[in-house]
């Protein structure tokens, strides 16, 4: 693909949608939304927060490419286009999400799904899209929007239990399985990813209550930052 | 100090573990397994309150949730104060401090007693609404006098130490109640492999096998209760909840559980540790196994400390080993009211007699009360009880078979305690919940559950099921209906062999009658905690109250915190005697969550304090915070509001940062205003059917404004939406407006044109937006990219992405300040980055960071709306003197082009948008004055419109405004004043709502 940044509004016009490169070199940190509450000085001071017995792990995956990907799932054109370029079928079936090397594939709605990549793919990612897949769909670059909390530990699913009304018992939501929910007062994207661990993707606007309500809620248990 | 009342051996307590608690004031001795109000009777206290309105002494009545008297305050500090502590439900630990909550100065010698015993006479039922209704301007006050004088406890001054829990919990079957109903259903559905909630509000599992000396398979009933908690326990899907009173019952088997985890603790919980967890449980089933309440008979004085209900003694003897008293009457219109004159007498102390108002009674428990030598007087009743802080006698007189009058002469016998029975009500509280309505059984003298639309089972007492053997069968079968219904397999359960009583029928009686009629009778307590005598009730059937919904609204029957757990069938009896039908044809009033009373702060859980609601913040925020901003809440999101510098008060900023961006460059984080990406090739039809203005002509690299209006045509949201690739847009909301918008969006697209292709994502928070506006903002932003900004190659409403301090970003050119403005947009991980860049580079610049208001004011300058603020939902495009944004070219509609035509739309004289000039340019108009056109017409003045924004202007150096007028735009140069509320009057100048630069030359530089 050419250098979008001096792309002429003619030229962008016939790729119908704008695609840029949002990452600036490696000479610019980029922020994550917990960025001020320094997880890496508690991760590395080893701090547990509320009781001592330290049941809960709390780990953040910043930064991270995330595209949001819209298209009927009717249209097996799109679909072999997706499988191309992400090495693996989208997930069909409600609630579900694959994971392929260091993508994964988290079904949202019917036509959505919600894909994580490593930050500095994001864009050749969207561009392999663009260029392999036709017809009517969205690519939506949201990386800026959101981070990703891994919780783990013996207490993870007492502590989710605090957060969301949906039901985590692993015959309802076993390992793989994604739901987007009610998360106290905001929301999340909650997977499960082993037995006593989940991943949660959330809002940047909202991470810092989310960080804080985790807190709260883990003093019976204990919170412990992981680097 | 001894407790006089205390068995030297027998009961669940544990006597090596001695507990010191303080009640009103002095430090008494209890056991491990004691409950406060165990304590307080082994210790041979009698009074524990006074009454709401007569101010009578009260004692000990129950042993469960049902205690109507012995309602405590408790806590050893202020901050850890708790109001409406059931003594009853409240397990000691050491050092608890209790005080009882009215009667003043003490409930021993309460002063209130002899106002009581005067007004009492005064406060008949409907007292309230008869004499302190009016004047209504004075109920604040009377009410106010009313709580103290009635003393329901206080809630603390300091905030709670403890915090508190909710969690959400699933389950197949929740079952309600562990005793040997609960316990047997639980069993059965835990062995079947389902997922099983068991909560009952008692310390241990068991119910009442805790409170008899029974046995099951010839052992001890505590032998079996101890194996199936066992068995339960070992479960991975059995969540076992004792000290946890499920406390509402709601809609689609939704269960609220109320758990006391370190209540029976400590006065404090210990660290972190919830000191209450509310448990909110979503049930496939639910099996209520909730038992019954013991009904206590109506007769004079029956209100004495002394008197109580039958199985409480029988509790308080078998399960805590306290007998709470020397000599006892028992009186009781059935078999089992003679337990507890066996456990009393068993107990060493003296029976004086059992009085049975059925004249043949013939059970096991009779023959076993003969055996033990104890006096049975049948065919009567205690008519009377005698005494004032504790019982000293009663009367005893015979009563016809039917139980409506005294036919004999009157027996005085001394006692000072009496056990009454009147028989059982099913405890059909949370089957109550959910809308349905009891039914009466004849058979057991109570009312049941009735239908129910909940996926809810009943088991054991609360079917009128009270015989131990019946009661588990019952269970069993209601664990095996649920292990069927959730679709599992159901083990084997061998139920254990009860004992088999032989029972005798009982007597229907519930109102014991007097030599004298009810009116005149010593009073005859119906309801304890709100004092209501069967004579109140009498006399409300006779003031024409013939509902039992309005005779309970009257005269407060069931309103005290125990809900008339204990008084209610008896008043229903009562009123259908006084109304001359039975029981079913009066009907009962129902119940409401909560079964007891649960603290706010379970109810709160975790949302209080910093996390009461969230708060949204931008990437940029912990900059203005280090900036010292004064932060707006606008939705959720925490926006900075100014930026004051020291020394400065709000207007001094404000004029600061007006004239930073007037004469040089100031930034706004603008990073809240809400972010949609469409994509699709109908993306631009979209917009024009959504919009009101045009956008087919849009090209790409070109924002434009948009106008949105509901279907009534009044504009609801507006924004800037930029054509970035030929299928692919922007649109901007406001800040508040972003969620709604896009449902908005959502909604049209799903259900009036899902043949659009269209895909509508949020990218609100994905974008940092950064805004830099003032006539040097140019110059800044060429410090930081190598692009191309000049005004040749980057005009007005022009977007470029370039590279801004080395990130890529999307840069908008269009402005809401009336100043050459660039919008730069960034991926939010990088705003904090370019932020600070921006700073580096614009110190040359003065640079200055504003806020919402310095932006309100600079907008409002040039004449532009703020979607909620100066619409309301009533105002359309042309009442806005926005016309120009609104296209009837369209080939399709668009939403709100029918509304904004409707008649009332097109009529003259709306209230239309002007700007308003005062004559004293000094003179700031508040907003939201009303505008008259003549200020010396009489009140109420006729009004023409209201000021929506209005400021000091720094920059033109007079106030301005905007506000609407009746027929405003054809006013222009007329005077309208605004009278305020100090009586002084404002007088104005109606004129453009554009204050500087019509022609918009600033901007297009």
């Amino acid at each position: 693909m050419s250098d979008m940044n001096v792309m002429t509004p003619a030229e962008m016009a016939a790729t119908k949608a704008a695609v840029m490169d949002q990452v600036p070199g490696p000479e610019v940190q980029g922020q994550s939304p917990l960025h001020h509450a320094d997880l890496a000085s508690l991760a590395k001071a080893g701090t547990v927060l509320g009781a001592a017995a330290g049941g809960i792990q709390l780990r953040e995956h910043k930064l991270l490419g995330h595209l949001t990907l819209r298209l009927n799932p009717e249209n097996t054109d799109q679909l072999a286009a997706a499988e191309r370029v992400l090495g693996v079928a989208l997930p069909l079936q409600p609630l579900t999400s694959v994971e392929k090397g260091s993508y994964s594939v988290r079904w949202m709605s019917p036509d959505e799904w919600l894909i994580l990549v490593p930050g500095l793919e994001a864009f050749d990612v969207e561009s392999r899209f663009r260029d392999e897949m036709g017809g009517h769909y969205s690519l939506v670059n949201s990386s800026g929007g959101s981070t990703v909390l891994e919780l783990s530990g013996a207490d993870v699913v007492e502590l989710l239990k605090r957060c969301t009304p949906i039901d985590l018992h692993p015959t309802v939501f076993p390992v793989g399985k994604v739901v987007s929910t009610v998360f106290a007062k905001s929301s999340a994207i909650i997977r499960r990813t082993g037995e006593q661990r989940f991943e949660l993707v959330i809002r940047r606007s909202f991470s810092d209550y989310i960080w804080l309500w985790l807190q709260e809620v883990s003093r019976e248990f204990g919170l412990v930052v992981k680097a | 100090m001894t407790q006089p009342n205390r068995l030297q051996s027998g009961g669940r307590i544990d006597r090596s573990k001695p507990l010191t608690f303080t009640y009103n004031g002095k430090q008494y001795k209890g056991y491990q397994g004691d409950t406060l109000a165990s304590a307080i009777l082994a210790n041979g206290i009698d009074v524990v309150s006074r009454s709401f309105k007569y101010s009578r002494p009260r004692g000990i009545v129950a042993a469960g949730a049902e205690e109507p008297n012995a309602i405590l305050q408790l806590g050893a500090s202020e901050a850890t104060q708790v109001p409406n502590v059931r003594a009853t439900q409240q397990e000691l630990f050491n050092g608890l401090v209790s005080q009882a909550t009215n009667g003043w100065p003490n409930v021993d010698t309460d002063v209130m007693s002899i106002i009581g015993k005067v007004g009492g006479k005064m406060m008949p039922p409907g007292f309230y609404y008869k004499t302190f209704m009016f004047p209504e301007s004075l109920w604040n006050t009377y009410e106010s006098l009313i709580r103290k004088a009635a003393g329901m406890g206080r809630s603390p001054l300091e905030n709670d130490p403890d915090f508190y829990d909710n969690v959400n919990q699933h389950c197949d079957v929740l079952i309600v109640g562990a005793g040997p109903a609960g316990l047997a259903a639980a069993l059965t559905v835990a062995r079947s492999g389902a997922r099983v909630i068991l909560a009952d509000e008692q310390n241990e599992f068991g119910g009442n096998l805790l409170s008899t000396k029974e046995t099951l398979d010839g052992q001890p009933a505590s032998a079996w209760v101890n194996a199936v908690t066992k068995e339960l326990r070992s479960y991975d899907d059995v969540m076992l909840l004792p000290r946890s009173t499920v406390n509402g019952y709601h809609d689609h088997n939704f269960v609220t559980i109320h758990e006391r985890c370190t209540d029976h603790l400590s006065d404090i919980a210990p660290v972190n540790q919830a000191r209450q967890r509310l448990h909110r449980v979503r049930a496939k089933w639910v099996v209520l196994a909730t038992g019954a309440h013991e009904r206590p008979l109506v007769y004079s004085n029956n209100d004495v400390p002394g008197c109580m209900v039958s199985g409480a003694v029988s509790t308080y003897i078998n399960r805590y080993g306290v007998v709470p008293g020397n000599a006892l009457v028992v009186t009781t219109t059935n078999d089992y009211g003679y337990q507890s004159a066996l456990d009393w007498h068993d107990a060493g102390r003296k029976v004086v007699a059992v009085v049975d108002t059925r004249a043949n009674p013939v059970g096991e428990r009779i023959e076993a009360a003969r055996q033990r030598g104890i006096k049975i007087i049948t065919g009567s009743a205690v008519i009377e009880v005698q005494g004032s802080k504790r019982v000293s006698g009663v009367s005893v007189a015979t009563i016809s078979a039917d139980g409506n009058k005294v036919t004999g002469s009157v027996t005085k016998l001394g006692a000072d305690t009496v056990a009454t029975s009147g028989g059982w009500s099913p405890v059909i509280h949370l089957s109550s919940h959910t809308g349905s309505r009891p039914i009466w059984n004849d058979e057991i003298v109570g009312f049941v559950p009735g239908k129910t639309v909940q996926k809810q089972l009943t088991a054991g007492g609360i079917n009128g099921c009270y015989h131990t053997g019946a009661v588990l069968l019952e269970g069993l079968n209601a664990g095996l209906e649920a292990v069927a219904n959730v679709g599992l397999n159901a083990a084997e359960v061998v139920l254990p062999t009860a004992e088999d009583v032989k029972e005798g029928a009982p007597m229907t009686l519930f109102h014991i009658p007097h030599l004298k009629p009810t009116s005149q009778a010593p009073k005859q307590f119906v309801d304890y905690q709100t004092d209501v005598t069967a004579a109140g009730i009498e006399l409300a059937c006779r003031e024409g109250f013939e509902s039992i919904e309005h005779v309970k609204r009257y005269t407060a029957m069931g309103f005290g915190t125990d809900q008339g757990k204990l008084g209610n069938i008896n008043g229903m009896a009562v009123a259908a005697k006084a109304l001359n039908k039975t029981i079913p044809e009066t009907g009962t009033t129902i119940f409401r969550p909560n079964y007891t009373p649960i603290s706010f702060g379970a109810i709160a859980g975790r949302n209080c304090g910093a996390l009461f609601d969230p708060k949204r913040y931008s990437a940029m925020h912990m900059w203005h915070v280090e900036r010292g901003a004064k932060f707006e809440d606008v939705g959720q999101w925490k926006r900075p509001w100014y930026f004051p510098q020291a020394g400065e008060n709000m207007q001094q900023s404000l004029d600061r940062e007006c004239l930073a961006v007037r004469q040089s460059v100031g930034i706004l984080d603008a990073s809240t205003l809400g972010k949609i990406d469409i994509q699709g090739k109908d993306a631009r039809e979209f917009l024009g059917r959504i919009y009101s203005n045009a956008w087919a002509k849009l090209a790409v690299g070109k924002c434009r404004y948009g106008l949105m209006c509901g279907e009534d045509g009044m504009v609801f949201d507006d924004g800037v939406s930029a054509c970035l690739g030929e299928n692919h847009f922007l649109m901007t909301t406001t800040t508040g407006g972003a969620a709604r918008v896009l449902e908005w969006l959502e909604l049209y697209h799903q259900t009036e044109w899902p043949e659009l292709e269209v895909y509508f994502n949020t990218v609100t928070d994905h974008w940092s937006t950064l805004t830099i506006s003032g006539p040097n903002s140019r110059k800044l932003l060429s410090e930081l990219t190598d692009a191309d900004v000049t005004n040749e190659n980057f005009s007005f409403m022009d977007w470029k992405q370039i590279t801004v301090a080395g990130v890529p970003a999307r840069v908008f050119r269009i402005s809401f300040t009336g100043e050459l403005t660039f919008e730069i947009n960034v991926q939010a991980n990088y705003g904090m980055h370019v932020w600070k860049q921006l700073f580096k580079a614009g110190a040359q610049y003065n640079l200055t960071p504003y806020g919402t208001e310095t932006m309100h004011i600079l907008r409002a300058e040039k004449g532009f709306i703020i979607a909620g603020q100066d619409t309301d939902g009533s105002v359309h495009p042309f009442d806005l003197g926005m016309g120009w944004c609104v296209s009837n070219q369209k080939p399709f509609s668009y939403v709100g082009k029918r509304g904004m035509n409707r008649q009332d739309c097109i009529r003259e004289n709306r209230k239309q948008l002007v700007g308003i000039k005062t004559k004293d340019p000094k003179v700031v108009i508040p907003e939201g004055a009303q505008a008259v056109l003549d200020p010396k017409a009489p009140i109420p003045m006729p009004m023409v419109g209201h000021v929506t924004s209005s400021y000091w202007s720094a920059h033109l150096g007079h106030s301005i405004a905007m506000g609407f007028i009746k027929g405003g735009l054809t006013k222009m140069g007329e005077t309208v004043y605004y009278p305020l509320a100090d009586g002084t009057v404002i007088e104005a100048e109606i004129c453009s709502p554009i204050f500087l630069d019509p022609k918009g030359e600033r901007q297009n530089v």
